[in-house]
C-alpha cells in the first residue's frame, strides 16, 4: 500500500468519525428541542409545577437549579482556585503533592450517584441539614471542586515562565507576582473552565436526588427573607432542581401531561447548558482579544 | 583573513580603560543542575558603573551564571550553588539573603522581551506600587523619567494606557529596561537582550547601555563578540562551564592570554 492510499484511508476515517460525532449531537439536540420547544411557553416557565393536574410549570425548579448552582459556585470557586494555585505555584514536587493530586483525580472521577449517597450520609443525616439547598450544594461541591482545582492549575501551568520571571526579577514577591501578573493572565482560561463546569453542575441530577430532595415547598417570590421556610433564598428548604424534576416526573409522576412536562423541561435544561457553553466561548474570546492589546 | 577579522574587532574596542572599584566579587562559585556541573570554580570581580560582558559559545553556562547573581536560579528546583558572591559585604548565595529585596537592587532583563500584558504605564508602575508608592503624580513622573531614560518617551507618550504587547520587539525590550530602572537598582543584569531584535533596535539598546553605565553597574551576556567589543569595559570568556579568561575588554580582545580565548575571538569555534 503506498503512502497516498494510507493517507486517503486515514483521512476518510477521521472524517467519518467527525461526521458520526456531529450528526449524533445534531440528532440528539434536534430531537430534544423539536419535541420540547412546543411545550415551552411563558406560562410553563413562570408557573408552579402541579402534583395531580395537567398544565403545571417549572418556575420553582428553574429557580432551584440556578440557586443551587450559585451556592455551589460560591463554595467551590474560592477553595478550588486557591487549591489550584497552590498546586501550580507553591507545592514542591514530592510525596505530599502527588498524594494531593491523586486525591483530586479520584474525587473528579467518582460517579455522581456515589457523591449523592455520600452527601446524604454526611450532610443530610450526620450534620442534619435534611434535604436542602445547602446539602445539595455541598454534594455538588465535592463533585465540582476537583474540576475547578484542575482548571486553575492547568491555567497557571500554561503560562509562559518568562512572565513569572519578569515579575520576580523586579523584586515582587511570589504572591504579588501571582496576584498581579499570573492570575489576570490565567483568568480567561480559568473562567472558561468555570463556566463549562457550571453547565455540568446545572444539569446534574444523581448527586442531588438524595441531598437537595425531590420536592419544593410552595415558594413565595415576594418573600426574600432567607430565614422563612417558603422563601426562595432559604438554604435549609428542600429544592427539586430541573433535572431532578425530569427524573421525578418520568419515574413517579401521576400528572396526566408527563410527556409534555418532561419534554419541555429537557428542552429548557439543554438550552441552559448550551448557553453556558456558548457563554464560555464568548467570554474567553472577548478577554483574549482585550488582553492581546490594541 | 583571521588577521583582518582581528583588526576589525579591535578597531571597535571601547577605549575607556578606567579601573573602577569592585562592587560584586565572585569567589570560587560552582553551580549544578542535579549532577550537571554547569559552572565551575568561577572567580571574577564586577566593577562598579561599568559594563561587564560575559561571552562564550552557547551552553557554556553564561545564563546560569548571570541568573545566579540575583538568585533567579532559585526558580529551578534542580539548581544548586556553592561558593560566595560578595556584594556590600554580604554573600548573595547565602540562604539568609532576602531575595525579594536583593532583586530590587539587582534587576534583570531577559533575552525574550517580556512586558506584562498590561498598559505601558502599568508595566513601569507595578514595581513602584508594590514598593508602596501610590501618589499619582510621583507615579506619572517616574514613568516619564524611566521612559525618557530608555529613549521611549517620544514614541509612546500618547499611548501610555495602551497594551505593551502592541509595541515592536525593540520597544518592548526598552520598556523592560525602563521597568527595571523604576526602582533605581544598583546593578542591571541582561541576558542576551538584543539577540531577539533587529540590528537597528540592537544598536539603540547598545547606545542606551553606554548611557546607563554612568549610573548603573551593568552585566551583559552576549554571544555577539562585536557587541562585547563595542560596549563592554570588562569581558569574561566562559568555555564549558569554566571562566577561561577575564580582563579589560581591550586586553582580552587584543592580547588574550589563553589560546582558546583567541580562537573564540577569531571565530575559530563557537
Ligand atoms: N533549567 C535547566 N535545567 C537543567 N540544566 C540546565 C538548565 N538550564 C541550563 N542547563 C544546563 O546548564 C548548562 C549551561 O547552560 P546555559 O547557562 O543556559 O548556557 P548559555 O547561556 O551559555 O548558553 C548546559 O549544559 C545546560 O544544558
Ligand atoms: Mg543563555
Amino acid at each position: 500500500m503506498n503512502s497516498k492510499v494510507t493517507n486517503r484511508i486515514a483521512l476518510s476515517l477521521i472524517v467519518l468519525c467527525a461526521v458520526i460525532m456531529v450528526s449524533t449531537l445534531a440528532a440528539l439536540l434536534g430531537y430534544i428541542l423539536v419535541k420540547g420547544l412546543t411545550n415551552i411557553s411563558w406560562h410553563f416557565l413562570t408557573s408552579e409545577s402541579s402534583a395531580f393536574m395537567a398544565g403545571g410549570g417549572i418556575k420553582d425548579q428553574l429557580w432551584n437549579s440556578f440557586y443551587v448552582l450559585i451556592i455551589t459556585m460560591i463554595l467551590t470557586i474560592p477553595i478550588g482556585t486557591s487549591g489550584g494555585i497552590y498546586l501550580a505555584e507553591y507545592a514542591r514536587p514530592g510525596k505530599l503533592t502527588s498524594f494531593i493530586r491523586s486525591c483530586v483525580e479520584v474525587l473528579a472521577s467518582l460517579p455522581s450517584i456515589v457523591v449523592g449517597m455520600f452527601g446524604m450520609l454526611i450532610f443530610v443525616n450526620y450534620f442534619g441539614f435534611k434535604f436542602s439547598v445547602l446539602s445539595g450544594a455541598l454534594a455538588l461541591t465535592v463533585f465540582n471542586l476537583p474540576v475547578i482545582v484542575r482548571v486553575t492549575e492547568d491555567g497557571f501551568r500554561a503560562l509562559p515562565l518568562h512572565q513569572k520571571e519578569g515579575g520576580l526579577a523586579l523584586g515582587l514577591t511570589h504572591w504579588h507576582t501571582i496576584k498581579t501578573i499570573l492570575l489576570p493572565e490565567a483568568f480567561p482560561s480559568i473562567l472558561t473552565g468555570i463556566i463549562l463546569s457550571a453547565g455540568r453542575v446545572f444539569g446534574e441530577s444523581a448527586a442531588l436526588l438524595f441531598t437537595a430532595g425531590m420536592s419544593t415547598p410552595n415558594l413565595d417570590f415576594t418573600n426574600w427573607n432567607p430565614a422563612s421556610p417558603n422563601s426562595p433564598l432559604n438554604l435549609f428548604r428542600s429544592a427539586e432542581t430541573l433535572s431532578v424534576h425530569i427524573w421525578a416526573v418520568n419515574t413517579s409522576g401521576i400528572i396526566p401531561d408527563i410527556q409534555a412536562v418532561a419534554n419541555g423541561s429537557s428542552a429548557v435544561l439543554v438550552i441552559c447548558v448550551l448557553m453556558f457553553n456558548l457563554l464560555a466561548r464568548a467570554v474567553g474570546k472577548m478577554i483574549n482579544q482585550k488582553l492581546s492589546g490594541r | 583573513m583571521v588577521v583582518q577579522m582581528e583588526n576589525k574587532i579591535t578597531s571597535f574596542v571601547n577605549s575607556e580603560d578606567v579601573d573602577r572599584p569592585v562592587l560584586i566579587n565572585v569567589e570560587d562559585t560552582n553551580i549544578y543542575y542535579g549532577d550537571n556541573h554547569a559552572v565551575k570554580h568561577v572567580n571574577m570581580p564586577i566593577h562598579e558603573r561599568s559594563i561587564t560582558a560575559l561571552i562564550g559559545p552557547s551552553g557554556c553556562g553564561k545564563s546560569t551564571f548571570i541568573r545566579t547573581i540575583n538568585r533567579m536560579n532559585d526558580l529551578i528546583p534542580s539548581a544548586r550553588c556553592e561558593g560566595k558572591i560578595d556584594y556590600h559585604g554580604i554573600n548573595i548565595l547565602s540562604p539568609k539573603v532576602d531575595v525579594v529585596k536583593l532583586r530590587t537592587e539587582i534587576g534583570m532583563v531577559f533575552q525574550q522581551p517580556n512586558p506584562f500584558p498590561k498598559s505601558i504605564s502599568e508595566n513601569i508602575q507595578l514595581p513602584l506600587k508594590f514598593a508602596g508608592i501610590h501618589n499619582k503624580k510621583t507615579l506619572r513622573d517616574v514613568t516619564e523619567k524611566c521612559l525618557k531614560q530608555v529613549g521611549l518617551w517620544e514614541e509612546v507618550k500618547d499611548r501610555l494606557d495602551r497594551s505593551a504587547t502592541g509595541l515592536s520587539g525593540g520597544q518592548q525590550q526598552r520598556l523592560c529596561i525602563a521597568r527595571a530602572l523604576a526602582l533605581k537598582p544598583d546593578v542591571i543584569l541582561l541576558d542576551e537582550p538584543t539577540s531577539a531584535l533587529d540590528p537597528v533596535s540592537s544598536a539603540k539598546i547598545e547606545e542606551l547601555l553606554l548611557q546607563l553605565k554612568k549610573d548603573y553597574t551593568i552585566v551583559i551576556v552576549t554571544h555577539n563578540m562585536q557587541q562585547a567589543a563595542r560596549i563592554a569595559d570588562y569581558t569574561a570568556f566562559f568555555y564549558q562551564g569554566e571562566l577561561v579568561e577575564f580582563g579589560t575588554t581591550k586586553t582580552l580582545f587584543t592580547m588574550p592570554e589563553k589560546k582558546s580565548t583567541s580562537d573564540y575571538i577569531c571565530g575559530r569555534f563557537g
